[in-house]
């Protein structure tokens, strides 16, 4: 007998086919052009990252509109007026970054241009402490700028529960029937380190399936990708947190670009926070030295902040 | 990166739900995925087709295939076709939702 999955892919296959053959019939002549093209619609993403990648090599702005990078504020006057608001304000690293962002990014999500994300890369690294980049080592995801959805806990090791996962309004989100994209984290339960515990509560879901070059260097990239630490910034409140990439998602469908784990979907936006806004970059974090979890960068010492734009 | 000018218009989180419930891997759940996905395309693009003189389905498709992250395009589509292309393509989605949730729910009824 086959499983759920079998008996519903077969039906998906079905009506895909069918869906095809509709496309095929009622417009033949765009068969025709697509063929000519060497183009198929079923790889129409695929193009698509070919033609934005080749696109951000030339320096094109390809998305628009633009954000207006003088309404941000500078590095100088970011130090300025954290140097003036230390006693009056201990809030006020936070409120800095939610003005600056409000007054500058699009109202809606989408991809950033080079000089927006690394204007962006300097700004959050100033003000929170957590040195970051857009591209690291090379890579890149496929948005900085996207809206996070909730996801739901991760099987850890083989016989993992619900239960195991803490208590809380975090549970209420459920575990995921399937694996993450790196499979268990621990062989066994023995093998579960604190570590590998944290990872799993702190995680981040992204796009990898969508990154343009995915299929020719998927060897090196899952490697590269698994428990990836990035800086994830709720852009509407300014909450911070830093998690480990631990599955691979959400379907581009969804109009999400990124998933948060029920601990880090939680302090970003509190227990029924299910999807926002939000910034993600990857922690330059060499050394392993950057911890996984909130980012209280309202606590941060002034003066061992770097201020220099890089 | 990847975006199509119609991406926005997209937002089936419901059949994202159902395929996590069903899949047990990352390899099973995005290839669900993308068979959703290629439906989609050619859903939206049959539907702009047929609702788009035929004296520009060339010019359409250049458009699209030079720049498919676009989103002008809908401004372009609605002034050929003469109407809200956005609220076109999100009917003709609520309605491929709909049938693929029909058939991802049958299947607990077998």
């Amino acid at each position: 007998m086959s499983s759920d999955y079998d008996q519903i892919r077969n039906k998906l296959k079905v009506k895909h086919a069918q869906i095809r053959n509709d496309f095929s019939s009622n417009h033949p002549h765009i068969e025709k052009y697509l063929a000519e093209k060497g183009i198929s619609l079923s790889k129409i993403r695929e193009h698509s990252a070919k033609i934005i990648g080749a696109g951000a090599l030339a320096g094109a702005l390809l998305l628009s509109p633009p954000i207006d990078m003088k309404a941000l504020p500078s590095p100088e006057e970011i130090i300025q007026k954290l140097n003036r608001s230390q006693e009056s304000s201990p809030d006020l690293p936070q409120k800095i970054l939610i003005d600056a962002l409000k007054s500058s990014l699009p109202t809606k999500t989408q991809p950033l241009n080079n000089s927006q994300e690394k204007y962006l890369e300097s700004f959050l690294t100033n003000i929170t402490g957590v040195k970051v980049k857009a591209t690291l080592e090379g890579e890149h995801l496929n948005t900085v700028y996207g809206l996070i959805g909730a996801e739901q806990h991760l099987r850890r090791y083989p016989g993992d529960t619900l239960g195991q996962h803490g208590a809380g309004d975090t549970l209420e989100e459920g575990i995921a029937p399937g694996l993450g994209a790196w499979g268990y984290f621990a062989s066994s339960y023995e093998n579960l380190t604190p570590g590998l515990i944290n990872t799993e509560k702190w995680y981040a879901v992204v796009q990898t399936l969508y990154l343009p070059n995915w299929n020719e260097r998927a060897k090196y990239l899952i490697n590269w990708y698994k428990y990836r630490k990035v800086l994830i910034v709720d852009t509407d409140n300014g909450n911070a947190v830093v998690a480990a990439i631990a599955d691979s998602g959400p379907a581009a469908w969804t109009g999400k670009s990124f998933g948060g784990s029920p601990e880090v979907m939680e302090y970003l936006g509190g227990p029924k926070y299910k999807k926002g806004p939000v910034l993600v970059f990857f922690v330059d974090d060499p050394d392993n030295k950057v911890p996984l979890g909130p980012v209280d960068y309202n606590k941060i010492n002034m003066s061992e902040m770097s201020l220099v734009q890089s | 990166m990847s975006k199509l000018f119609y991406d926005k218009l997209i937002v089936f989180e419901e059949i994202e739900t159902e395929i996590a419930k069903v899949s047990q891997s990352k390899e099973e759940k995005e290839e669900l995925w993308q068979i959703v996905d290629e439906m989609i395309h050619h859903k939206v693009l049959d539907m702009i087709l047929r609702k788009l003189p035929k004296d520009k389905h060339r010019e359409f498709m250049d458009k699209f295939l030079a720049a498919p992250h676009d989103e002008s395009l809908l401004d372009y589509l609605s002034a050929k076709i003469g109407d809200d292309a956005e609220k076109l393509i999100k009917k003709e989605m609520d309605a491929l939702a709909s049938e693929i949730l029909k058939e991802i729910k049958s299947n607990k009824l077998v």
